[in-house]
């Protein structure tokens, strides 16, 4: 794009290299990139700045981890490096479920603004972040029911994000994010425009800055509901007519498990760290030997809401849920059903659950149905996978693996109304 | 008169390199996606869909014959562009030398990147050392602003002294990391820089026709190569004009080598690439301490410019040359190796210190540049090492020391394997003995998957097959774990969890690259229980050629116990394009094995660039929309009828909309792989994020697909066809539109204006079907 070169704002804060440094963290498909993008393009096009950006590489698969940086700096100044942003002046998190992964926060100083997505009460956002930063501490933290305002503004969550990121920092001005959001998206798709300034001017109001309470006990309030769903009845008693035959081979899903190897926790995370500097070093060639282990990752940060629920007592074991998951989540046992013997399905492993829904479209008898994931803390039938020999001694919270994007395709299908 | 005006630009090194192709003109595009090279094509194609370019965009099959297209477009005197990464610059390497030992001048930019394997997308100078004895122009840029005026020169050096010229740059870091640049503002300004090209022989002259490409004999032969040798000293030459008449056009001055604080430098870091601008900052910080640091790197790589570098090293006492790759064994990665001999020549005795350092993208942080100084001060630190190691293992199978509570359950319900006595016996001192004893899974041993559930026999020479009921199948422990990495809804787990669940036999699977590969094996992770084996895409079927015989030979010597394994290769659509030739040669040579294509219609791996198989029509980043491009311009490949015309004994089309059907066809392919020669299965696979639809509505999508024709559901078995599915016959046929209407990347051809596009592709599909269908009536078609 052209550009038009503004005289130059000067910067709140810089590094020692010069630069003010902005962290987009995201998850594949809220269009997080497409936002590092505009963020960088407005420091040097709107703010009279030199300005460099980019996303970790291997960006976005849906329900991918994604991070992209941003680097500000006077105009006359060149940016030299090239590494990813460790300590950033802006930290905006796109999605309040990725606040169990400790990476997000990572290299928070007093100086770092936090814009945190939530569509929870901002107090409580701000304990949450109390507690996990209670060591290095954070400058601000602003909140926005991000989703919310981009549904009722008919934009997308990006722009609301841009919204809020410029009234953040203090330094961006909305007219400046107004034309950065024209000029990107609006010469291509101008139909769409309206909605995104909507969306924008809605992020930047709703953005508020949220008082810090001082840290509390920090055995006070438990943060594993923000993580791990705690479970309720456990499916050691299906009702009939379903009859597992080996019920007691059934492990049940275990919230004081899960609490234990709470992912994201200071002492699962210590555990992995202290696994790999453990380790052997690697087998010649890079061999895997170890059969099967990506059963340990828990994939539900790719899920984006919705889980399927299921209904036992509709269930008529036809089996095509199984057939059409990718994800291997159907715990099937032999048994009987109406005095036949044959596979019964005996509940859903909830860690490897993408919430795709594929198995909810197939379900002939509507067994399973599609339901939001918030209004089902306790998921009845989540059975973990029954083959495992043992219990992994934590689940490993991931996404799908990030890959390679051709942002020309990406990026047009997301403007045009693909999924975000 | 031309404007020499510039203007400013928010931009990546990809962007820079394809704005620079479009000002220049060029004629032809041969090309291959890979990443991150890919974006180069990418941004061309959607220039051309605007009508900003009229560059022919040639998505050969592979990158092999996109360098046979660039070839052939020069050799027809065309200006000719091309651009790659990694392991497609090895796969076209075998062509470079031909292009240079020919004298047909090109430009092609790398976008460097880690060669495989282990696989790794990211970036570092493994590939684009290969490329050093290829009699190329080989420029390197360190930042995106070098892309776009390094394409510029490197052209007119190529034209001028009549060789082809690389311009090679960081994958991601240089390629993908949008700066600040300046570019032309009037492409009359480009073109009235470049000149006009001349053609010494013009092939297409019929009154002089020219032979290009003789046999040539050894007194000839050595002669070509001396002349080849004297045009890079041309070039060597021409270079101070070059940057001289460029800096007077655009102010930008270069010279062969960039050196920071390097007059009076007592210890200079030598780096390639991105790194060198990093380093600027940690010299900075050493300048401020009072120490005498400085910092190189080189813009051209051939010709060497070892005069410059010994003028930058003058004052230097302590060299440290950094590599972002290694000559293993020598001592140094190329970059050292060529520095230290420079300096040897020059008769300098200052001490030259090698690093391998960020292999596969690792990041470069001012502190590491601060660290490599430190390393080329300290007496006591060694002459050649890597930096940067950080001891990893396989920390995911968590029965590492002090992790695991649980390694004593494993043994005792682990069951014995029939074949382990013999397997076991062949290891000697195992390598599985390295700790992780303990597993999450029992080993999916003859006796946990043979439960004759899915039952084949035969019948003159015939598979048939009972039971594989839906329900039943389940109970058959899935050969992939969960937790891998795929998008939300995709179809590839789907599909192979079909075909598997059919199989009772063991399996050995061979995955070429593709998503199917990435997802289910991010180290230290893998989602197999089965053995697996990887191998790019090119080569897999040939592969597991050979991993079939050696089997079938310890069977045969009494190494391993009878019994039957499957081998079965898996490829996306991708794979069968640039893998084509392998499958083929594989199934006319009959190894016993299974050949399964999970087709998505795309290459979904790289970010959905145009497949053969991709339907016409179909929005893809290499086919774009727009008012000159209506999508992909040709017919999808019809890749089991291109398998069946091998004369191979089983070739068929499954759907996961129609799963009693799919289990049937993966049972006899797998029975046919054992007992007759190459089998070849074909799914239908939903790709959810790239054909734009929604994850849930893929089974139906699929079930659209069969009943609109394009996916006819039929079987090849020994030469004799049989449609197992016509959708008019039970009343379900609908228009392909339809189908169409159905994902984001199609919609667009319901518009009026595509009429005819829609138009042909039915008649195609028509024709096709009903051409099976005469073949399944006629055993002899």
């Amino acid at each position: 794009m052209e550009l038009f070169m503004a005289e130059s704002i000067s910067l709140p804060l810089i590094n020692d290299n010069g630069y003010y440094e902005i962290r987009l963290e995201s998850i594949g498909g809220l269009g997080a990139n497409l936002c590092g993008k505009m963020i960088g393009e407005l420091g040097l096009q709107c703010l009279g700045l030199n300005s460099a950006s980019f996303s970790s590489y291997g960006s976005e698969k849906t329900g991918t981890p994604v991070k992209a940086f941003i680097r500000y700096c006077e105009p006359k100044k060149e940016i030299r490096v090239h590494s990813p942003v460790v300590s950033p002046h802006l930290l905006c998190i796109f999605h309040e479920a990725l606040l169990s992964d400790e990476s997000v926060l990572k290299g928070c100083t007093r100086d770092t603004v936090i814009v945190l997505h939530t569509s929870d009460a901002p107090c409580h956002a701000a304990d949450r972040l109390r507690r996990l930063t209670a060591r290095t501490g954070i400058g601000a933290l602003y909140t926005l029911p991000a989703q919310e305002l981009a549904i009722k503004t008919h934009s997308r969550i990006n722009v609301v994000m841009l919204g809020a990121i410029a009234k953040a920092s203090g330094f961006i001005p909305l007219s400046a994010a107004e034309e950065i959001c024209a000029g990107t998206l609006g010469k291509k798709y101008p139909d769409a425009l309206a909605a995104n300034l909507a969306g924008l001017r809605a992020g930047y109001e709703a953005a508020s800055p949220v008082p810090m309470p001082p840290l509390q006990d920090s055995f006070g309030n438990s943060t594993a509901s923000d993580t791990v769903q705690a479970g309720g009845a456990a499916a050691s008693n299906p009702v009939e007519p379903v009859v597992p035959k080996a019920a007691d081979t059934i492990r049940p899903y275990s919230p004081a498990a899960a609490d234990a190897a709470l992912p994201g926790s200071s002492e699962s995370a210590d555990r992995a760290q202290s696994a790999s500097s453990n380790a052997a070093s690697m087998p010649a060639g890079g061999i895997n030997p170890h059969f099967g282990n990506s059963v340990i990752n828990d994939v539900s940060p790719s899920r984006q809401g919705y889980i399927p629920v299921f209904l036992q007592d509709k269930c008529i074991n036809c089996g095509l849920c199984d057939s059409t998951c990718p994800d291997m989540v159907f715990q099937f046992k032999e048994g009987t059903y109406r005095g036949k013997e044959m596979m019964i399905n005996c509940g859903l492993d909830y860690y490897h659950c993408k919430g795709c829904l594929r198995c909810v479209a197939v379900c002939p008898t509507h067994a399973l149905v599609k339901g939001l994931e918030a209004e089902h803390p306790n998921k009845e039938w989540f059975l973990p996978n029954q083959e495992l020999l043992r219990s992994p001694d934590y689940y490993e919270k991931t996404g799908a693996d990030g890959y390679i994007t051709s942002e020309s395709y990406l990026t047009e299908k997301r403007m045009e109304g693909g999924e975000v | 008169m031309i404007s020499k005006e510039q203007i400013t630009v928010y931009a990546s090194g990809n962007e820079m390199a394809a704005e620079a192709a479009r000002q220049i003109g060029y004629d032809v595009m041969g090309y291959y996606p890979i990443t991150p090279s890919t974006q180069i094509a990418e941004n061309l194609d959607l220039m051309r869909a605007k009508g900003q370019t009229d560059m022919i965009m040639i998505a050969a099959e592979g990158e092999h014959s996109a360098a046979g297209i660039c070839y052939g477009a020069s050799v027809g005197g065309g200006r000719v562009f091309n651009a790659t990464s990694a392991n497609g610059l090895m796969y076209a390497l075998e062509q470079l030398p031909v292009q240079s030992g020919t004298r047909y001048p090109m430009v092609m930019n790398v976008a460097c990147r880690t060669i495989s394997g282990p696989l790794s997308i990211k970036g570092d100078h493994s590939d684009l050392m290969f490329m050093l004895n290829a009699g190329w122009i080989i420029f390197f840029a360190h930042s995106a602003q070098e892309v776009y005026d390094f394409n510029l020169m490197a052209l007119k050096l190529a034209e001028q002294v009549r060789l082809p010229a690389a311009v090679a740059f960081d994958g991601f870091f240089t390629s993908h990391q949008k700066r600040r640049c300046k570019r032309f503002a009037d492409d009359a300004c480009v073109r009235g820089y470049i000149g006009i090209r001349r053609e010494p022989y013009p092939f297409f002259d019929l009154e002089h026709p020219v032979t290009v490409g003789s046999y040539m004999n050894e007194p000839d032969l050595i002669q070509n190569r001396y002349e080849l040798h004297l045009a890079m000293s041309d070039a060597e030459h021409a270079l101070p004009a070059l940057f001289s008449e460029y800096a007077a056009l655009s102010g930008r001055t270069y010279e062969p080598v960039e050196g920071y604080h390097t007059e009076d430098a007592d210890t200079i870091l030598v780096l390639l690439g991105s790194s060198f601008d990093t380093a600027l900052e940690a010299v900075d910080r050493l300048r401020v301490q009072g120490k005498k640091a400085g910092v190189l790197t080189l813009h051209l790589l051939r010709p060497f410019p070892a005069d410059a570098l010994i003028k930058a090293c003058r004052t230097a006492k302590h060299l440290l040359v950094a590599d972002r790759q290694d000559s293993y064994g020598a001592g140094g990665g190329n970059l050292s190796l060529e520095v230290r001999a420079a300096l040897q020549r020059a008769g300098m005795t200052l001490s030259v210190k090698s690093r391998v350092y960020g292999l596969g993208g690792k990041d470069f942080f001012v502190e590491d540049a601060l660290n490599l100084f430190a390393a080329a001060d300290d007496p006591a630190a060694p002459d050649f090492d890597y930096y940067g190691i950080e001891i990893t293992g396989p920390s995911a199978c968590q029965t590492q020391s002090g992790v695991s509570v649980h390694s004593d359950s494993i043994q005792t319900q682990g069951e014995t394997s029939a074949h382990s006595d013999g397997i076991q016996a062949q290891r000697g001192t195992s390598a599985h003995s390295d700790g992780c004893g303990s597993e999450f899974f029992a080993p999916l041993t003859a006796e946990r998957t043979g439960l004759g559930i899915t039952q084949v026999s035969e019948q003159d020479g015939k598979a048939f097959v009972q039971g594989g009921q839906l329900n039943a199948t389940i109970k058959i422990p899935k050969r992939i774990a969960p937790g891998h990495g795929a998008c939300p809804g995709c179809g590839i787990p789907v599909n192979l969890n079909l075909l598997l669940r059919a199989i009772e036999d063991p399996v050995v699977l061979l995955f070429q690259t593709g998503c199917g590969m990435i997802v289910t094996t991010p180290y230290p992770k893998t989602s197999f229980k089965v053995p697996y084996l990887h191998n790019l895409f090119q080569n897999g079927a040939a592969t597991l050629s050979g991993l079939a015989e050696m089997c079938y030979r310890k069977q045969q010597k009494g190494e391993l116990p009878p019994g039957e394994i499957v081998f079965i290769m898996v490829s996306g659509d991708g794979g069968l394009d640039i893998g084509m030739g392998s499958a083929i040669g594989t199934a006319l040579r009959g190894h016993r094995l299974l050949l399964f294509e999970y087709d998505n219609g795309g290459y979904m791996n790289t970010g959905y660039q145009l497949s053969y198989s991709t339907p016409m029509g179909a929005r893809s980043a290499t086919s774009h929309v727009g008012k000159t491009q209506y999508g992909k311009s040709f017919f999808h490949k019809d890749m089991p009828q291109l398998m069946a015309a091998t004369g191979m004994p089983y070739v068929a089309t499954a759907a996961e909309s129609d799963p009693a059907d799919f289990i049937r066809k993966a049972a006899k392919a797998a029975w046919y792989a054992k007992t007759q020669g190459t089998a070849y299965l074909k799914a239908l696979s939903a790709c959810p994020l790239n054909w734009n639809d929604k994850p849930e509505s893929e089974r139906d999508v699929i079930a659209a697909a069969v009943n609109c024709c394009f996916f006819p559901l039929y079987e090849v078995e020994h030469g004799n066809t049989t449609l197992n599915y016509d959708p008019a016959a039970k009343n379900k046929k609908i228009p392909v539109l339809d189908f169409l209407s159905m994902m984001g990347r199609t919609k667009h051809l319901a518009r009026e204006e595509y009429s005819a596009v829609v138009n042909g592709l039915q008649q195609e599909v028509d024709r096709r079907f009903l051409r099976l269908k005469e073949r399944s009536e006629n055993p002899y078609l």
